[in-house]
C-alpha cells in the first residue's frame, strides 16, 4: 500500500501530521517513509536523522555553457532560449545557469558550431537511512537553482519500491511536495490513497482544492484531515468541499502549542507531548488509517 | 526595480509580509505586486480580492503530419526531455506530459510541415485591481501540469509591462530554478524564516541562492519568539545578510490572515512592524 500526504502548499502542519502518523503506524505496520519534498526535506530531521548510509548523487539536469572566445555575439540564442535565460553581460551573451532548463534550443539555433556545449550538472541527491525508529527513510534534497523535477522523487519511490522488495515492507508513505508541480505529480503517482491535509483558512481550501485535482486524475481515494480546526470557527469552505466531493473528514486537530514546541524539538508530536489535545485526535486518525486504509 | 520575498516552506509568512509590505510601500512608489508561486497563489486571497483580467499561457507542442514525416528519428534524439518515442520504424509519438515547449524538435525537423505547432494551456496570469491602489499580478498553473516555469515567465512579463517604479515580485518556496527565474533582476531579497530547525535549514538555502545570484538578502524572522534566534543570526551573518526586522507570533496576524484583511490597514501594533520594514525599503532604494 502506499499513501500520500499532500497538502497543495507548505505551512498547514503536513510534515507533522505525516510524521506523527508514521511514529504511530510503525511498531504495527512495516513501513518505508518516503520524504518527496526535495526543495525543502524535512523528515530526517524530526525523524533525528544524523547520518545518512547511502546518498546517490543524481546527475541529469543540464544547463548551456557559451564559450565567449567563439561567440560572434549574434543574439540568436538569447532571442530563441524560450525561457529568456541569456542575457548580455559586460558584453558577452551569458547563461544564467540559475534559470536554464537544459532545452538544447539554443545550442541548435547558434550558427556556430561548438560555441554552445550542453553540460551535464547535478539535480542533487538521493540518499537513504535506517532511523533509529526502525523503519527506513528515503529523501532528496535538490541542489539550489536547479530544475524541479519530479525526476529526483521517481527516483526516490523506485529506491523504495526496491527495499521493501528486499525487506518485504507492506507499506510506503510519501510525504508530497508543497505545491501542484511535477514533484507531486511525482508523488501522488502510484499512490493507492491520498490523505489531504488542511487548515481553516480561504489560503489553505484553494490550495487544497488544486490538489485534489491531480488526486482526481489519479482516481485515488482521498481523506481530509484538518488542521489547526478550531482556529476560524465561522469558516465552513472545508466541510463544504468534503461534502460535495464526497471526501471523509477523517481528524479534526486542533489548535495546540504542543505542535510548533515538538517541531522545535524535532520531534513528532505523538512521542514528545502524547497526551496533548493535538496528539489525542492524532492518535484516533491513526487507528482509522488502520481500520479503514490498511485493514 | 524589482525586489523579492521569499522564504522557506510555505506558511513561513512569506505571503503575508509581501501583501503588506507592499501595501506599506504605496507610500513611496508606484508599485505593482507579483504573485509567482504559481502552484499555490495566494496572494489575491490575502488582499480580499477576486482574480481578474484572465489571460491564458499556451504552450508549444509538437503534432506530426504523418504525411510528411519521413521518420528520421531527429526530433526525438533531440528532445532532452525524452517526450518523443519513436516506433521501431521510426515513427515519432508525442508523450505530451514530458513536454516542456521548447521547441528544439522542430527546429532540427528537416522536413518543412511535418512537425506542426500544437498549443496546450499551461495555466493563466491574471491582472487584478486591488483597493489599496496597486495593481496584482498573479500566475497560476492548471492542476495537473507539471511545468510551472512558463507561467513564471509569462507572468513576470506581463508584470514588467506595467512599467511601474517598483515590482514587489512573492516567489514560491524553496530554492529551485524557478525561484531563481522570479528572483532574477531583483536588486534586494527579503527572505521570510522561523527561528526553528526547519526555518533555519530552508533560510541557508534561499540566502545561499541569493549569494549565487549576486543579490543583497534581508531576513524577517516570523513567529520570532518560538525557537533559537540566535542561530538565525549566525547564519544571517554567515551570508553576510542582515536581520531587518522580528514578526512575534500573533492572533491578530493569523485573523487578519483568514479574513483577508491586511493587517497593515488595521491600527493593531502589528502594522506597525510593517510600516518600519517598509520605510527601511525604501530608504534603501532610494
Ligand atoms: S538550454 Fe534552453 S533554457 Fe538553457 S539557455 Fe539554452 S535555450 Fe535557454
Ligand atoms: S547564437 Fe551562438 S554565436 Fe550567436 S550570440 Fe549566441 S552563442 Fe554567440
Ligand atoms: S517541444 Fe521540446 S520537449 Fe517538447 S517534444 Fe519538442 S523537443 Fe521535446
Ligand atoms: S524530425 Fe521530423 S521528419 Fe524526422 S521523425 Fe521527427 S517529425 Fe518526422
Amino acid at each position: 500500500m502506499q499513501i500520500a500526504i499532500a497538502s497543495g502548499k507548505g505551512g498547514v502542519g503536513k510534515s507533522s501530521v505525516a510524521a506523527s502518523l508514521i511514529y504511530l503506524l510503525k511498531d504495527e505496520y512495516s513501513l518505508i517513509a518516503v520524504d518527496a519534498d526535495a526543495d525543502a526535506p524535512n523528515l530526517d530531521l524530526l525523524f533525528g536523522v544524523e547520518r545518512w548510509e547511502e546518498e546517490k548523487e543524481l546527475i541529469g539536469a543540464k544547463v548551456a555553457r557559451i564559450n565567449t572566445s567563439t561567440c560572434i555575439r549574434c543574439g540568436i540564442c538569447a532571442e530563441r532560449c524560450p525561457y529568456d535565460c541569456i542575457k548580455i553581460v559586460d558584453g558577452n551573451y551569458v547563461v544564467n545557469e540559475l534559470t536554464c532548463e537544459g532545452c538544447g534550443v539554443c545550442k541548435l539555433v547558434c550558427p556556430v558550431e561548438g560555441v554552445i556545449t550542453l553540460e551535464e550538472v547535478r539535480s542533487g541527491i538521493v540518499r537513504k537511512t535506517t532511523t533509529k525508529y526502525g523503519f527506513p527513510l528515503i529523501s532528496a534534497q535538490l541542489d539550489v537553482g536547479r530544475p524541479n523535477s519530479g525526476k529526483l522523487v521517481t527516483e526516490e519511490k523506485e529506491w523504495a519500491k526496491r527495499i521493501m522488495k528486499e525487506k518485504g515492507i507492506e507499506h510506503m508513505i510519501v510525504d508530497s511536495a508543497a505545491g501542484i508541480g511535477c514533484q507531486v505529480i511525482a508523488s501522488l503517482g502510484g499512490a493507492d490513497v491520498a490523505i489531504l491535509v488542511a487548515e481553516p483558512t480561504p489560503a489553505s481550501l484553494s490550495d487544497v482544492k488544486r490538489v485534489y485535482k491531480v488526486v482526481q486524475h489519479f482516481r485515488e481515494p482521498a481523506y481530509l484531515i484538518i488542521n489547526k480546526a478550531d482556529l476560524n470557527p465561522g469558516f465552513k469552505g472545508l466541510y463544504e468541499f468534503a461534502e460535495e466531493e464526497g471526501i471523509p473528514i477523517i481528524g479534526e486537530i486542533p489548535y495546540d502549542r504542543a505542535l510548533p514546541k515538538s517541531m522545535v524539538m524535532l520531534k513528532p508530536v505523538v512521542e514528545v507531548f502524547p497526551d496533548s489535545k493535538a496528539s489525542i485526535v492524532l492518535k484516533e486518525i491513526a487507528e482509522v488509517v488502520k481500520e479503514e486504509i490498511l485493514k | 526595480m524589482q525586489i523579492a520575498v521569499s522564504g522557506g516552506k510555505g506558511g513561513t509568512g512569506k505571503s503575508t509580509v509581501a501583501i503588506n509590505l507592499a501595501i506599506a510601500l504605496r507610500e513611496y512608489f508606484d508599485l505593482a505586486l507579483a504573485d509567482l508561486d504559481v502552484e499555490a497563489p495566494n496572494d489575491h486571497i490575502l488582499l480580499g480580492v477576486e482574480l481578474q483580467n484572465e489571460e491564458p499561457v499556451h504552450m508549444f507542442m509538437p503534432r506530426f503530419d504523418y504525411s510528411k514525416c519521413i521518420k528520421c528519428r531527429k526530433c526525438a534524439e533531440v528532445c532532452e526531455e525524452n517526450a518523443i518515442i519513436t516506433m521501431r520504424d521510426g515513427t515519432p509519438f508525442l508523450m505530451p506530459t514530458l513536454c516542456s515547449g521548447c521547441r528544439a524538435c522542430e527546429i532540427v525537423c528537416p522536413v518543412t510541415g511535418a512537425i506542426l505547432g500544437g498549443e496546450k494551456l499551461m495555466g493563466h496570469t491574471y491582472l487584478t485591481e486591488t483597493p489599496y491602489g496597486s495593481p496584482l499580478v498573479t500566475g497560476k498553473l492548471l492542476e495537473g501540469e507539471e511545468r510551472a516555469m512558463p507561467i513564471v515567465t509569462a507572468a513576470k512579463k506581463r508584470a514588467k509591462t506595467l512599467n511601474k517604479e517598483l515590482l514587489l515580485v512573492d516567489t514560491a518556496a524553496g530554492t529551485s530554478n524557478t525561484v531563481s527565474k522570479a528572483l532574477e533582476d531583483s536588486k534586494l531579497l527579503i527572505a521570510v524564516t522561523e527561528p526553528t530547525p526547519l526555518g533555519l535549514h530552508d533560510l541557508t538555502l534561499i540566502l545561499e541562492l541569493a549569494k549565487l545570484m549576486g543579490i543583497e538578502a534581508w531576513v524577517v524572522v516570523n513567529r520570532a519568539d518560538i525557537g533559537e534566534k540566535k542561530r538565525v543570526e549566525e547564519i544571517v551573518q554567515k551570508y553576510n545578510a542582515e536581520i531587518i526586522g522580528e514578526i512575534p507570533y500573533s492572533e491578530a496576524i493569523i485573523q487578519s490572515y483568514v479574513k483577508g484583511e491586511p493587517i497593515i490597514l488595521t491600527d493593531k501594533k502589528e502594522a506597525k512592524i510593517f510600516k518600519g520594514l517598509a520605510e527601511r525599503v525604501a530608504s534603501y532604494l532610494g
